[in-house]
């Protein structure tokens, strides 16, 4: 089980295909306005791997990603000179779909809603740790690179049939609860990416407030029973810090 | 500002002006429109009369000549009251008739005329002023001339008085009216002038002051009620605020205290990296437990003042609870808890299901925590909890019963206060402020969240209007 402790270990001596064997460099746009935050974003982005530059204005981010040349934004919501959701906006009309992450000081649900409609592709209120950030911008950048809608989705012996809603491992019929079944499918769709309990409890149950205790891990615990017990090869693994991996340890 | 000035000046004193203009103009005009026809009908009268008395007496000419009219206008001329006449040859040497002095060239017009006149009985003399008179000249046949009139005293009497009233009535008017107008404006004036003075005090911080009320009903005691009910409103939201930020100063500076507190301990004793990762770890920890009540609180204002009222849309109760349930079920079983779900469909409520989710789960999540742990239940029973969700007259019921150790009655009706959390509740984890939220989100739906025995155990009921809110609640 890797923890981002491990990966910047790994990165530091050089390891780092083997910490996350499947993590492509991302190129990374941080559009903020506070410069600690910005610079502290870029140094982390850069300790795992991925080339990140910074823009302090709306005006200079636009003008940065109108080249296109990035895999995600990431934008603060409030911007001098030109507001964050301005940038996104003009970059759509523009016909440029780089995914973009919206950062933004209102957590409110009508908020995000409306960052959404205006083309950004995430939203996470502010304060965030920096392990949220980092899974949802990998999975933003996935989405880009395009991920064909397969109707078997596979890890390892673990197989899961999108339209004929059936799981099994092996030889093994594993039966799901619609639930479990929606929480597998998600977590299959970002096999060998980090899924944080905030991603899971929005994507699969729609919700998007702190549900205080942490519901979200009996039920991976659940999970992790039905398809895990019995098997030497465990596939569902904790990030320990950031959330969950479902992954092929054998590659 | 002068106190006149300022009389002069109000709403109350203007208008008692127009009005008094608007009486008196319409006095003058009854009045003069009365003494004019007065006068009409009068002059009417007249002419009737002194053409009936000529048809009269130049019938008398025909049949006797003219000592017969002589003799007849004697005899009429003597009577009292009588009508004035004259009777003349074609040269103007008058041959019988009570009048003269008549205005020099009256005989020789025929026709209606307006003359001064003496009668012959009282003189020539200064004392007796000059009568006037409306008279007719009459062209008989043999060159006389006849002269009927009568006199106009009465008819300027009678205009002279019904004038003089009306002077005196538009005086009365525009006296009584002025002094009417100052008292009531002085009135009116006084009370205006408490109310600003209570005002004042109240703005410069004293909200306990209370506007005077006359007890009179009229429209400055119902503005003076309604500014005394904003006032009500306003210091207890006052008095809230004040409890709210008591309350987040503590809720917020406890885990800051404690975070400083063991950043400072672990620089002061950490020796290995170990140590310190650990203490960055639970620094860290400590953080994410801020920020979640952080925005619990920001949650709970937003919802108190109203303002998540642009995202609701109409849902199915049931499903929340169904949705609600299945998200905690894991969780109780692993507590050794069983949750059940009875929902009735449809329930359908106009809302934010965000926030009823939230709400309900916040509801869920306490009574998970509080239930007692499996075996030490009643005769050793798996402990339950029931979550329901049902129809009731109008409204739609959202619950959450348990067999925990409950909260005293005492405690309850407070435990649902805006931010108010029971001592106990501030030791358990979490952000403690589950049952304020549940019930700011009832209140954003001009529902309410009550607290009920279970005998034992809690009953946490979401009571909400099927509408929605009325706008006008909260």
């Amino acid at each position: 089980m890797p923890t981002y402790a491990d990966i910047r270990e790994a990165r530091v001596h050089g390891r780092m295909a083997e910490a996350q064997p499947d993590r492509v460099t991302m190129r990374l746009l941080v559009i903020e306005d506070d410069r600690d935050a910005a610079d502290y974003l870029v140094k982390a982005f850069r300790e795992v791997g991925h080339v990140a530059d910074a823009a302090n204005d709306g005006e200079d981010g636009l003008a940065m990603a109108l080249d296109g040349k990035y895999d995600v934004l990431i934008v603060d919501r409030m911007l001098p000179k030109r507001d964050g959701l301005s940038v996104i906006g003009t970059l759509r009309d523009k016909g440029i779909e780089t995914p973009a992450l919206i950062l933004s000081a209102l957590g409110q649900v009508d908020d995000r809603v409306k960052g959404l409609r205006a083309g950004g592709d995430d939203y996470l209120p502010k304060p965030y740790s920096f392990t949220e950030l980092l899974a949802r911008t990998e999975v933003l950048a996935r989405r880009r690179r395009g991920r064909t809608e397969e109707t078997v989705l596979r890890v390892g012996d673990l197989e899961l049939d999108r339209l004929s809603h059936q799981v099994r491992r092996g030889a093994e019929e594993i039966s799901l609860q619609p639930r479990e079944f929606r929480l597998l499918e998600y977590l299959m769709q970002h096999a060998g990416q980090v899924v944080t309990r905030t991603m899971l409890l929005e994507n699969v149950w729609d919700y998007h407030f702190d549900p205080q205790t942490n519901v979200i891990d009996v039920h991976i615990s659940r999970l992790r029973s039905k398809i895990d017990k019995g098997f030497s090869q465990p596939l569902l693994h904790t990030v320990r810090g950031a959330g969950y991996m479902i992954r092929d340890g054998a590659r | 500002m002068t106190a006149l000035g300022k009389l002069f000046r109000t709403t109350t004193f203007k208008l008692t002006l127009v009005y008094l203009t608007v009486f008196a103009l319409f006095a003058a005009f009854l009045l003069g429109y009365f003494a004019l026809n007065t006068r009409r009908l009068i002059t009417e009268q007249i002419t009737d009369t002194v053409n009936a008395e000529i048809t009269g007496l130049s019938e008398q000419y025909r049949l006797g000549g003219i000592r017969r009219l002589v003799v007849v206008v004697d005899n009429r001329a003597r009577r009292p009251g009588s009508s004035l006449y004259l009777v003349t040859t074609f040269n103007g040497q008058a041959l019988a008739g009570n009048v003269t002095a008549l205005a020099p060239g009256i005989l020789d017009n025929p026709g209606w005329t307006e003359t001064v006149y003496h009668r012959i009985d009282e003189g020539e003399t200064s004392e007796h002023a000059a009568h006037e008179a409306l008279v007719r000249v009459f062209q008989l046949p043999g060159g006389f001339r006849l002269l009927v009139g009568r006199d106009l005293d009465e008819r300027e009497r009678l205009y002279r008085i019904v004038l003089s009233a009306g002077r005196w009535s538009v005086a009365i008017v525009v006296v009584l009216g002025l002094l009417g107008g100052f008292l009531v404006t002085r009135r009116v004036l006084r009370r205006v002038d408490a109310m600003t003075e209570t005002t004042r005090t109240i703005m410069t911080g004293d909200l306990s002051g209370r506007l005077p009320v006359a007890g009179t009903g009229d429209e400055l005691d119902r503005l003076a009620g309604n500014l005394n009910a904003m006032l009500e409103r306003i210091e207890a939201l006052m008095h809230g605020l004040k409890e709210v930020s008591d309350n987040i100063a503590h809720d917020l500076k406890t885990p800051l205290t404690r975070l400083r507190n063991r950043s400072e301990e672990a620089l002061r004793t950490a020796k290995s990296e170990a140590e310190y990762r650990a203490a960055l770890e639970s620094t860290i920890e400590e953080s994410e437990g801020l920020i979640r009540t952080f925005n619990a609180l920001l949650m709970i204002a937003r919802a108190e003042s109203g303002q998540a009222r642009d995202g609701m849309s109409e849902f199915d109760a049931s499903e929340i609870a169904n949705d609600v349930g299945e998200l905690y079920e894991p969780l109780a079983e692993e507590k050794g808890i069983a949750l059940k779900v009875e929902a009735q469909t449809p329930t359908k409520v106009r809302g934010n299901r965000e926030l009823v989710s939230q709400a309900l789960a916040n509801l869920v999540d306490n009574a998970i925590k509080y239930a007692q742990p499996a075996g030490t239940g009643a005769n050793g029973a798996i402990p339950e909890i029931v979550v329901r969700a049902f129809n009731e007259d109008d409204r739609i019921m959202l619950t959450v019963a348990d067999s925990g150790p409950g909260i005293p009655a005492a405690d309850r009706s407070r435990a649902v206060e805006r931010f108010v959390r029971l001592e106990q509740s501030r030791c358990q984890p979490g952000s403690g402020l589950g049952l304020s939220l549940a019930s700011a989100v009832a209140r954003l739906h001009g529902g309410e969240l009550s607290l009920q025995d279970n005998n034992p155990g809690l009953k946490s009921v979401i009571a909400l209007p099927r509408g929605g809110p009325v706008q006008s609640a909260g």
